[in-house]
């Protein structure tokens, strides 16, 4: 099959390049980055050795919180494993964006780029529970999503800072869930009962999972600025939490800067054990530019404090704040080198990680119903960089990322990194 | 490349009252030997080894040595002065799947309230006889200076 290739890479280090150039970064972790990057497109030959009943496949009903690559919603596999235990997210792109292929070789599924061979991976697995229903009659898989090692779920795929055309500009949150909002308008939200249920029958899987994420849209309903949102998290959080002996259960909440005040109600009322909010881009010039909503309604100096505040209450090496790996560099206001966006980046994540505050990074991958629907992600160089500087820095700092590493998650090639810490 | 071991090495490593010892090197290259009874052979010959512990640093040299294609090592005592040394490469762990679920069940029956890590493969790449009557024949066949002289001494006359 040929295609006109939007993009060639050719002015770019090649994958091979880049392992020989960093022989302290585990090739498979860059191949998982590189993935990550140019993305993927499975051949006919990959998903004819689909087993729905075996494997995860996204199903076109259920919108996953951030769309794919190519914008299409079909049923295909959810995302990858490689043969270390390290994920791989990643979703259908376009063929014309050049990604790897998903193939089969000698009867196995493997990356193959340009015809070489790469790696062989893996579908992830579906646990049991997605062929339940909850008792009100609701399909747990529309509660509760899997990985590998981990279950989240998603209190709202609406984000109001869209409202005001504030969305961060990477993001395409609110276009990928549109009808599910117009649904959710319509329809009760998801009981707690629904909730605790599904957990219950997840925890019947014995092994399966090691940690459970909450995140979804910021939420500025309330009394004060997010307290819908905090209540709403907590309520979730007490009805996952009925299934666990402890108080406290291996979680990780991904969601707006809360306050001192919330924060503290959110540890004290719930299991939670780690906080992250995310920063996007660790400038404030260009957080200014690309997170506008959040820039409005917190700002960058206060969301960076109230991370900080938020380790006094979680711990050190329970806290975080993830950005998107590259979009400090998109068009026309972002950083013009590669080396500029570094050196800026690993000292502002120097900033916290003094403080306690752990970085982590996401992979940019532009999607159709974003801002930034036509703008290119950094070279895979730069991205090797980027997640050794964030490691280096856990090292000097002493910092854990246990809630959000290669098991716990599985999204960010820094924190894979920290399976050696 | 990856070799097969014999059944009689195969035997000894499913025998779980045998003493088996994993030694692991770290970033500096410091050797770090644990007595394991969870070392096993998998049907296609390919050695497992359960690792119940995920900060270990018997866990952090293996990934290592998944990452930076290094070699592990596995020593094997048998109840009849058997003594065998395996080197190998850690090629796969499963921390998830159907092979990990079904380990995860059966350590925790066995052990009790433990952790399951990870189940690592490891491909055997060399087996070394330790029995030391066997090296030492070995060794007085190819290396013939490396013996003192008075074990080729007449026996005194009585
Ligand atoms: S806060 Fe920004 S990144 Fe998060 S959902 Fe809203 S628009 Fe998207």
């Amino acid at each position: 099959m040929s295609v006109a290739l939007k993009r060639t890479f050719e002015d770019e280090l090649t994958l091979n390049e880049v392992v020989a150039l960093y022989p302290d970064i585990p090739r498979l972790v860059i191949i998982k980055t590189d993935v990550q990057r140019r993305g993927i497109h499975y051949t006919e030959r990959a998903l004819s050795v689909v087993e729905p009943d075996i494997h995860l496949v996204n199903d076109p009903k259920i919108s996953e919180l951030f769309g794919s690559r190519d914008g299409v919603k079909k049923p295909l596999p959810a995302s990858l494993l490689l043969r270390d235990g390290t994920s791989i997210l990643v979703s259908s792109t376009p063929l014309e964006e050049n990604p790897y292929l998903v193939d089969l070789v000698d009867g196995r599924l493997a990356l193959v780029d340009d015809g070489e061979f790469i790696e062989y991976v893996e579908f992830w697995r579906k646990p049991r529970f997605y062929d339940l229903k909850t008792s009100s009659g609701i399909p747990m898989r529309q509660i509760f999503s899997a990985r590998p090692q981990r279950l989240s779920i998603v209190q709202s795929s609406y984000c109001h800072f869209w409202t005001n055309h504030k969305g961060c500009r990477f993001c395409d949150i609110n276009n990928n869930n549109k009808k599910r909002n117009e649904d959710e308008k319509t329809q009760p939200r998801i009981k707690p009962q629904d909730i605790s249920e599904t957990i219950r029958e997840a925890l019947k899987e014995p092994g399966r999972f090691t940690g459970i994420c909450l995140t979804g849209g910021s939420v500025l309903a309330g009394n004060g600025l997010f307290d819908k949102e905090v209540d709403l998290y907590i309520e979730t959080l007490q009805a996952i939490g009925e299934n666990f002996a402890t108080k406290k259960f291996p979680s990780q909440l991904i969601s707006s800067a809360f306050n001192q005040k919330q924060l503290e109600r959110l540890y004290k009322e719930t299991g939670l054990m780690s906080y992250t909010s995310d920063l996007e881009v660790l400038n404030e010039e260009k957080f200014n530019w690309i997170c506008p909503g959040k820039a409005d309604n917190v700002g960058y100096q206060e969301w960076k404090q109230r991370l900080i505040q938020s380790v006094d209450i979680f711990g050190k090496g329970h806290v975080a704040t993830g950005i998107v790996g590259g979009v400090e560099l998109a068009k026309p206001y972002g950083f013009i080198s590669e080396d500029e966006a570094l050196r800026s980046t690993l000292d502002e994540a120097e900033s916290l990680a003094e403080k306690g505050v752990t970085t982590i990074f996401v992979v940019w991958t532009p999607r159709p119903g974003s801002d930034f629907h036509d703008q290119h992600n950094a070279s895979l160089d730069y991205y090797v960089r980027l997640a050794s500087g964030l490691h280096q820095l856990r090292v000097k700092y002493g910092l854990t990322v246990d809630f959000d590493d290669y098991r716990r998650c599985g999204n960010h090639p820094d924190s894979d990194l920290a399976r050696l810490i | 490349m990856a070799i097969q071991l014999s059944s009689e090495l195969k035997v000894l490593l499913n025998d779980r009252k045998v003493y088996k010892a994993l030694a692991t090197v770290d970033e500096a290259g410091i050797p770090d030997v644990v007595l394991k009874h969870s070392i096993f052979t998998a049907e296609d010959g390919r050695i497992h080894y359960l690792e119940l512990l995920e900060s270990s640093r018997t866990n952090h040299n293996l990934v290592r040595a998944i990452w930076f294609d290094g070699t592990v090592s596995i020593a094997v005592t048998g109840p009849d002065k058997q003594r065998f040394q395996i080197k190998g490469r850690p090629v796969e762990v499963h921390i998830t799947g159907p092979l990990f679920e079904k380990h995860y069940v059966e350590v925790r029956q066995s052990l009790g309230d433990v952790e399951l890590s990870g189940v690592w493969v490891i491909e055997p790449l060399e087996v070394i006889d330790e029995n030391i009557s066997f090296r030492r024949k070995e060794e007085d066949l190819n290396r013939p200076y490396f013996r003192h002289l008075d074990r080729l001494a007449k026996t005194p006359q009585k």
